[in-house]
């Protein structure tokens, strides 16, 4: 077999580009799932249920569709209605951040829920009130505790965002089928952009880790 | 100081607390025994509604806390608590544990509220600890810096549920020491717990509880001497 080094040197400068593009839907979606992920894991725990119905709702949805349903029903469903032609890099960062945030809306609520309820206790019988207690007390312990499942939440968001493709969002593996459909070839560029995956996701990993140590070590100051 | 009235409480069909009155008098302290399961922890919970009240009153300085226009966030200020688990925060250094709620609550400058806290830790013979994190400490010193955390709300009332249980025998006393401190200082306390030595030595009354009812109160040495119920006779008799 020969393997054609030229394709994926002519390809390269769009792969790159392919790659900003994919660095920059996934952290958008990464920022925005985690703000909105925060959102409906409090509202999910709130002690009225009418309140917890709705974030459930969003949640079940979410988590219970293919990605890839959501992703064309909001290209070619919904950002029409706002905008035309809808933009698909824009329908590729929302759907990511609306699927995201309800897996990371989970995360964030087994990490509270973690928290000994001691704790929640300890900061109301000081008087503080429950946003109080949360911001100041349950939240930041919290949030040492979700860092290693936000980690593999974020992998797979960066793996996802190849959906995108199917939109003829220009991300990684846009260029990809694009160099595969221009050379009628499987190898050369479906690898490469494997590999430049792999890296994506094994540096992330690397910095996770990192992180993880990091922290561990802080606590037994 | 305190005043509770006909109080009740279940959880699901399990009545926990059976019809409860008490009437607690500033810089009294009042020791609180009786049988595991007997209610004694859901009544000093409800004293500052960490759980919530079924029927009957609980008032504390003036304010009803079934009240529903009573802040309950500013009746807790005035009720310190010490639990038996400490639950300190362990993100926070011990001088911040003190200070986390006079800051953020009580509005107290973050100086003031350091030098306030220092003292406090003093007090509790923990000076040096003030930079440290709780994980650091061992139970005993945990429990002082969460009775220093507690009064530096400057509560009119503190609350102890059981608060030498989870302690090695060998670090009870110096912890008994700080609330037998407290109750000279003239602080009003509500303490359940075992160590019926405390009872007899700090305590101006004693209520025994059993089933959700008090049973029996009195004088301790009255109390313990002489009881009057048979349940009384029968829980004495096993833990003296
Ligand atoms: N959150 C809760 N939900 C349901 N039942 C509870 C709850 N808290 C306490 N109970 C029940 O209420 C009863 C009284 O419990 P409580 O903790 O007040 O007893 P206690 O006198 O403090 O016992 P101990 O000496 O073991 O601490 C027990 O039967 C207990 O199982
Ligand atoms: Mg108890």
């Amino acid at each position: 077999m020969d393997f054609r080094f030229d394709i994926i040197t002519d390809y390269m400068p769009f792969f790159l580009q392919g790659l900003k593009v994919t660095l920059g839907v996934s952290l958008a979606g990464v920022l925005a799932g985690l703000v909105l992920g925060l959102f409906i894991a409090l509202g999910k725990m709130s002690t009225n249920r009418w309140v917890r119905l709705p974030f459930n709702i969003y949640i079940n949805i979410f988590r219970g569709t293919p990605l890839l349903v959501q992703l064309l029903i909001i290209h070619f469903g919904i950002v029409p209605l706002f905008m035309s032609p809808s933009n698909p890099v824009i329908s590729l960062v929302i759907g990511l951040s609306l699927n995201a945030a309800a897996y990371i809306a989970e995360i964030f609520r087994a990490g509270i829920q973690s928290i000994d309820k001691g704790q929640m206790e300890a900061a109301r019988s000081l008087g503080m009130t429950r946003v109080q207690a949360m911001k100041l007390v349950i939240l930041p312990q919290a949030f040492k505790r979700v860092i290693p499942p936000l980690g593999n939440e974020f992998i797979v968001l960066l793996k996802e965002s190849s959906l995108g493709s199917v939109l003829a969002a220009p991300e990684l593996m846009y260029w990809g089928r694009a160099a595969a459909g221009q050379y009628i070839r499987v190898w050369e560029p479906y690898l490469t952009v494997a590999l430049i995956y792999l890296v994506l996701t094994l540096s992330l990993t690397y910095l996770m880790n990192y992180v993880e140590r990091r922290l561990s070590t802080d606590d037994k100051r | 100081m305190i005043s509770v009235k006909n109080l009740k409480k279940s959880f699901g069909d399990n009545e926990v607390l059976k019809d409860i009155s008490l009437d607690v008098s500033p810089q009294e302290v009042v020791v609180v025994i009786g049988p595991s399961g007997s209610g004694k922890s859901t009544f000093i919970r409800c004293l500052n509604m960490l759980e919530t009240i079924d029927s009957g009153h609980v008032i504390i300085d003036g304010k009803d806390l079934t009240d529903k226009k009573t802040n309950i966030n500013e009746v807790r200020t005035d009720v310190g608590m010490v639990f038996q688990h400490f639950n300190l925060f362990p993100h926070k250094t011990i001088l911040e544990n003190i200070t986390l709620a006079p800051i953020n609550v009580r509005g107290v400058k973050k100086a003031e509220a350091e030098e306030k806290a220092r003292v406090l830790l003093a007090k509790v013979g923990l000076a040096e600890k003030a930079s440290a994190y709780p994980d650091s400490l061992s139970g005993g010193q945990k429990q002082r810096v969460a009775i220093a955390r507690a009064l530096a709300m400057e509560p009119k009332v503190m609350l102890f549920d059981e608060p030498t249980s989870a302690l090695d025998p060998e670090m009870v006393g110096e912890v008994l020491e700080v609330m037998k401190q407290l109750a000279k200082d003239g602080m009003t306390m509500i303490v359940v717990t075992h160590e019926m030595g405390f009872a007899r030595e700090v305590g101006d009354r004693v209520i025994f509880m059993d089933n959700g009812y008090v049973v029996e109160q009195n004088e301790p040495k009255a109390l313990f001497d002489a009881p009057q119920h048979e349940r009384t006779k029968a829980f004495l008799s096993k833990v003296l």
